[in-house]
């Protein structure tokens, strides 16, 4: 402090920084609160950036306009900015008031995209769509990983045809299983085939949560996530632990399932999830021998949802068959025209993701 | 949905500032937020909100709860609220609105 330390510069110092917005809003960040103590000393102004929820890009955006616009007073040939970016981490590790005041829920390390498959009720073929996708996703080129999030009934392992256990890491961390190109985690790598797993919510939502942050995920262009049925522990913990970039919901086409996959859309929707679509699956059979489609489930049940309709994907053995033998009809008939199926779904998924368009409902 | 662009907790005026993304802003004081602490602890299962009186409670932390709530530390160590955007918008429109009523010196 000394002699340059008066109001007058100070009120000037206040009035350039009154000239800064903050990205995306009409007003500056000294009306946000954002700027904490402002000093002067000799040719410098020191000015505190509050600890805020303010991201690291738009922070560096602010400190060079901060410097650009308090470099104009003749006074100032100096600016040191002190400021806090949104810390990333794990949430309730306490912290000292005023320190570390605004934290973002961490992201998984490597994964650039996680994906959430769901459904409103059981028995629509959630898994393998979501067994399908992911390999699908894999073949366009992207680096995926499958975490079956059904702690109750796993059936990833049975569907990818692995019974393998993840190894162990260093920090209690484990390595996912690699099958057709995929990192996998399941409870069923777990378990025996006969134990059921009958725990109440809290331990099943702290598996999910070491499923998220205690597997060595690597490098993921998507991890998708084999939601259970329903809008339970599950369904909110992943949604609260980390920031979904986006839902894919799996009905049939008969009421009975509609009504209960609108539970789930709204379920994303309070959520704040980008909702990229629905797919109907056991869509339509065809008949092997004379080709003609039946719809046994009844007729545009994926439309009723209002959301954009990714694919519907037929009920043909091939499907079924690829399942229970371990070997997905993605990677098991590529050429088969469910597997194509697959394909275009999951090429609409990665537009829909990538366009940032989550579809409304209403 | 309401989504905030930033939030800044203003210890000086005891204070949490949120600017949303429709350039919305509003100062939810410390007892005001913590007064009126959606989980369950606080208002038990079903039935009315009511306002907590909690006296000088000081904000440790906030965190961010997927894409759709805050979730504010308590110097009493208390976290277990999770205001949804939704939940913390119409906390800072009742305030705004009527004030004198969900005052958090008022008689809750």
């Amino acid at each position: 402090m000394d002699e340059h330390n008066t109001p007058d510069i100070h009120t000037r110092i206040t009035e350039r920084l009154r000239q800064i917005q903050y990205p995306g809003s009409q007003r500056d960040i000294v009306t946000l609160g954002l700027v904490g103590k402002v000093q002067v000393q000799t040719d410098s102004a020191v000015v505190q950036i509050r600890a805020s929820s303010i991201k690291e890009d738009v922070l560096r955006h602010l400190r060079g306009r901060i410097t650009q616009e308090l470099t104009t007073l003749p006074e100032i040939v100096h600016v040191h900015i002190h400021a806090f970016a949104a810390q990333a981490g794990e949430p309730h590790q306490g912290g000292q008031a005023g320190n570390q005041a605004v934290r973002e829920r961490a992201d998984i390390p490597g994964v650039r995209r996680i994906l959430a498959v769901a459904s409103g009720k059981g028995g629509v073929g959630k898994s393998t769509v979501a067994v399908n996708l992911t390999l699908a996703l894999g073949s366009l080129g992207h680096k995926v990983g499958l975490l079956d999030a059904d702690i109750y009934g796993p059936s990833v392992p049975l569907m990818m045809g692995t019974e393998a256990t993840p190894r162990a890491g260093q920090d209690k961390k484990i390595y996912p299983v690699e099958k057709y190109g995929v990192s996998l985690i399941s409870m069923g790598f777990f378990l025996d085939d006969q134990s059921p797993v009958i725990w109440r919510g809290p331990i099943v939502m702290s598996i999910v949560r070491q499923f998220l942050r205690d597997v060595i995920w690597s490098e993921l262009d998507y991890l998708v996530v084999d939601l259970p049925p329903g809008t339970g522990d599950i369904a909110l913990t992943l949604a609260q632990e980390v920031p979904l970039h986006g839902g894919v919901i799996v009905t049939t086409p008969q009421d009975v399932a509609l009504l209960d996959v609108q539970r789930g859309i709204s379920m994303f929707k309070q959520v704040n999830v980008p909702l990229l679509g629905v797919i109907e699956n056991m869509s339509f059979y065809e008949c092997p021998v004379c080709h003609e489609k039946e719809e046994i489930f009844g007729h545009g049940g994926a439309q009723k949802t209002g959301l954009k309709v990714l694919g519907q994907v037929p009920l043909v053995e091939e499907v079924r068959v690829g399942a229970d033998a371990g070997k997905p009809v993605v990677v098991s008939a590529p050429d088969h025209p469910v597997a194509q199926e697959f394909f275009g779904i999951a090429r609409q998924v990665v537009a829909a993701e990538e366009m940032q368009l989550p579809q409304s409902v209403h | 949905m309401p989504t905030p662009l930033l939030l800044t907790p203003i210890p000086e005026d005891q204070l949490l500032r949120v600017l949303w993304d429709d350039d919305t802003l509003n100062d939810y004081p410390f007892a005001y937020l913590r007064g009126w602490c959606p989980c369950a602890v606080c208002q038990g299962h079903g039935g009315e909100r009511h306002f907590i009186e909690v006296e000088n409670p000081q904000l440790v932390s906030i965190d961010m709860v997927g894409n759709y709530a805050v979730n504010p530390t308590w110097d009493d160590g208390h976290e277990t609220g999770i205001y949804t955007y939704v939940y913390l918008r119409s906390l800072g429109e009742s305030q705004d609105s009527q004030h004198s009523q969900d005052d958090p010196e008022g008689t809750h």
